[in-house]
């Protein structure tokens, strides 16, 4: 590709003599050449999946894991032969720990041509682990205590304790190739610009602002059913724009094919387009209203329960460009442990009016008992405007029950202290997790995200049940009690989970969404153009 | 304008950069959001480890030590590291002032040529409806919000005709004079349009004020023709007011068309300024903020030396 910075006078002759415009066509898509051009809403800061605070939609196609989650969250082998469980043997109890022992795929081989073996498995934790290096995160890195390699295709990797979410990060998130990075700083490294992986495809080109260009890798080790070598498509090509009227425009002229985090503001115009569907893929965020149990207020079951009696999920729903869908559990239900037999707490105000009533908080405007009204300081964080719109929608909605909620946002670091610390009485907030959520981490007595107060003998003995066994029947049964006790205590009010809007061309098949931070580019192997 | 005068304004503009660099660092850092805002919904990032990058980034400080110390690193050269990239700011800004610098060149030249002959063709037919035609025009021009030009243009173009890409640089893998060129067409129009708008009405005035001299009239007299009476005597002397007002069109030209760039994709640096902004990233904010500054006084500098050029009269001042 040459440099358009670097204008001869032959180019100019010969551009002038071809034709006046490169539109003298029609502004062609990217399929005529086995090409799928992808728009990116978002600018890409490096393309080391283990730095960059963005989904890693370029990396997922270049670079793999031993696991990696299917459409349904749950994990599939990749660069290992199965997923290591107690039945296969792969996962064994170890005193008060476990030994996880991972076979890798025999015959697969780095972008550059280097055999990928178990060496590069053990470095990835050492690289990761590395204190110097500034990662996104080290999860899973601490859990770990050794790794052994006794051969180029095995991996035991040895854990303290039990630990049944070891696939969450990881090994799953991509290994890294030890014979390029051992001894250099991942922090500056080159390849955070240019990721050598095992990937489907290669990345042959990264100007910042502009697009990540890759391009099939010859030596991809996995094949159709039909013994053809994957992956389909020669190139795929990811453009950026974050202006999201010009990600429609380039959709309408054919520039792009396929967008799979179609901004709400667009999605709704991009319907009836001719030869694009739309699809809607759900997302493991979920939106909640948190109490904190501090206030004595709030620590009354029956004024939490009021609350939840008081909203209305379908004025939130629509506020959000009618995208997220209401919820009735902090399991969002694309997981095998979402308990689709929970009752939902249906939108009653008059119910909401009558506990309160109860709870002897009582009289016009603003409830009170003994004086004291029915006031909240209500957290957002600031500067997020779908956050800050819903949270004027339950201000009015308490307000119609007799609640002042008054809102009090902070910004960055301040948010998070004050989220963390429980330096608010209501707030409202999202949690995004990996395949395999940590509940305990939201509302175990000493979890770390739980800066409400709450606590509960019996959920943190299901917590230690559901997070402390490998058997998923056991995992499952604690998950539905989790769920019981906390639609019971009502410390968190799940309110809305959010979707992928996916936006592609009609021909474009094979794909599959993904509602994990591992993205629908894990499967882009499998994706081609219909005949 | 003396080398004394000049150096004065120059050395001026130090304390007037600081003023500036004050002001912006203060309202950059007291807007909502914060370059770690990426993490809040992330349980997995604990605020032990937020802390950790709170420190490194030295978000942690107090707002005045955290200016001071930027202050300080600026002034031996040093412009920091992107929050977002970890690449220094320098090398950010200087990858993105090439496609600026090529978009403000051909907008400018675009500009510059349409408002001398508009401008200039207007006065001469002053109250005729060439005049009217172009006052509407310019109007339009003026009143017309770049980013819905932009998306007109676009859909016409691009939606509609299928003549030419709507945005990005260059087609991928196919790049050539031509094909930057012709994603070079629509942004460059639309940051033309918008100032030659302006500078066409600007060099009118000028010329209308101008052509009732008792010059021009000599001029005439003489036996010139009108196209030498226009161009050769007045319009040097009707441009010298519009020179400040394109002066600082110029600069703005060249620290960023935030929108045009936004709404194309144009990898300059208003793209960069609006991504840097998105994502709180303080020390490219800055770095690009405080080029634009010294843009704006750079270009202010140079109008006055132009205009001193073509009018002696303002040679000693």
């Amino acid at each position: 590709m040459s440099d358009p910075a670097v204008w001869t006078r032959r180019a100019l002759l010969a551009g002038a003599g071809a034709s006046a415009l490169a539109g003298c066509g029609r502004v062609r898509s990217g399929r005529a050449s086995n090409t799928l051009v992808v728009g990116l809403t978002y600018d890409l800061d490096t393309l080391n999946v283990y730095s960059t605070g963005f989904l890693g939609d370029v990396e997922a196609a270049v670079v793999e894991g031993l696991l990696a989650p299917d459409e349904h969250a749950r994990y599939v082998p990749v660069l290992a032969t199965e997923v290591p469980t107690l039945e296969n043997g792969g996962i064994v109890r170890d005193g008060a720990g476990m030994t996880i022992t991972y076979k890798l795929r025999p015959d697969v081989l780095w972008h550059d041509g280097h055999p990928f073996t178990s060496a590069d498995v053990a470095f990835t934790w050492r690289a990761v682990k590395n204190p110097a290096f500034i990662a996104e995160s080290k999860d899973g890195t601490e859990e770990i205590v050794a790794i052994e390699t006794p051969d180029p295709l095995t991996v035991i990797c040895r854990y303290a304790a039990v630990s049944p979410t070891f696939a969450t990060t990881l090994f799953t998130f991509g290994i890294l190739p030890q014979h390029l990075l051992e001894g250099v700083d991942l922090n500056t490294a080159s390849y955070n610009e240019r990721p050598i992986g095992t990937g489907p495809f290669m990345v042959t080109a990264f100007k910042r602002g502009q697009y990540v260009l890759t391009e099939r890798f010859p030596g991809y080790w996995r094949h159709d059913a039909s013994g053809r070598r994957l992956p389909y498509l020669d190139k795929l090509i990811f453009k950026i724009i974050p202006n999201s009227n010009t990600l429609l425009t380039q959709i309408r002229s054919g520039e792009l094919d396929l967008v799979t985090q179609t901004p709400y503001d667009q999605a709704k115009q991009m319907r009836g387009l001719a030869g694009v569907e739309m699809m809607r893929a759900p997302l493991l965020s979920w939106q909640h209203l948190d109490f904190n149990f501090r206030n004595p207020m709030l620590a009354d079951r029956q004024v939490r329960l009021a609350i939840a009696h008081a909203i209305d999920r379908a004025p939130l729903v629509r506020a959000q460009g009618d995208f997220p869908v209401p919820i009735k559990s902090p399991v969002v239900p694309v997981f095998d442990f979402y308990d689709p037999d929970l009752p939902p707490i249906a939108y009653d105000p008059d119910k909401a009016r009558a506990l309160l009533d109860a709870a002897g908080y009582v009289g016009k405007g603003v409830r009170r008992r003994a004086g004291k009204p029915l006031r909240f300081r209500f957290l957002a964080q600031a500067g997020k405007g779908n956050d800050e719109l819903a949270q004027q929608v339950i201000i009015a909605q308490l307000k119609a029950i007799g609640i002042d909620a008054y809102a009090d946002n902070k910004t960055g670091v301040s948010y998070r202290q004050a989220r963390y610390t429980g330096q608010y009485d209501i707030n409202y907030a999202t949690w995004v997790t990996g395949a395999d959520p940590i509940y305990s981490r939201f509302y175990a007595t000493k979890g770390s995200n739980n800066g409400q107060g709450y606590s509960n003998r019996l959920l943190d003995r299901v917590l230690v049940q559901m997070e402390g066994t490998l058997d998923p029947a056991e995992r499952r049964r604690a998950a539905f009690a989790m769920q019981k006790i906390l639609l019971h205590d009502l410390p968190s009010v799940p309110l809305t989970s959010n979707v992928a809007v996916v936006t592609k061309r009609s021909a474009l098949v094979g794909f599959t969404p993904n509602p994990t931070n591992m993205t629908p580019f894990v499967g882009s192997a499998f994706w081609r153009w219909s005949a | 304008m003396s080398a004394r005068v000049l150096l004065t304004r120059l050395a001026s503009a130090i304390p007037l950069l600081l003023g500036i660099s004050l002001l912006l660092f203060l309202v950059v850092h007291l807007a909502p959001g914060g370059p770690l805002d990426v993490y809040a919904d992330n349980p997995s990032v604990t605020p032990a480890a937020l802390e950790r990058l709170s420190a490194a980034y030295g978000l942690d400080q107090p707002l005045p030590v955290q200016y001071g110390l930027w202050l300080k690193a600026m002034l031996t050269g040093d412009w920091g590291f992107s929050i977002r990239t970890g690449r220094p700011v320098l090398t950010e800004l200087v990858e993105r002032l090439g496609p600026t610098l090529q978009l403000g060149a051909a907008a400018m030249a675009v500009a510059l040529v349409a408002s001398l002959a508009l401008g200039t063709l207007a006065a001469a037919r002053a109250g005729s409806w060439i005049d009217r035609v172009v006052d509407a025009a310019t109007l339009s021009g003026l009143s017309m919000p770049a980013f819905w030009l932009a998306l007109v243009l676009q859909y016409l173009f691009s939606v509609r005709l299928g003549w030419l890409p709507s945005a990005g640089m260059e087609t991928i893998g196919e790049t050539s004079f031509v094909d930057s060129l012709a994603h070079l067409v629509m942004p460059a129009t639309v940051l033309a349009i918008v100032t030659t708008a302006g500078w066409t009405r600007y060099i009118r005035a000028g010329m209308i004020d101008v052509l009732s001299r008792d010059y021009i009239r000599t001029a005439y007299a003489k036996g010139l023709s009108e196209r030498e009476v226009l161009v050769r005597h007045a319009l040097r002397n009707a441009i010298v007011p519009a020179i400040s007002i394109i002066a600082l069109d110029l600069a703005s030209l060249i620290s960023g068309a935030v929108i045009t760039e936004a709404v194309f994709a144009w990898p300059g640096i208003g793209s960069l300024f609006v991504q840097s902004m998105d994502g709180r990233d303080y020390p490219v904010l800055m770095g690009v903020l405080m080029m634009g500054s010294a843009a704006v006084i750079l270009a202010n500098i140079v109008g006055d030396l132009l205009q001193a050029a073509l009018d002696p009269r303002l040679r000693n001042g």
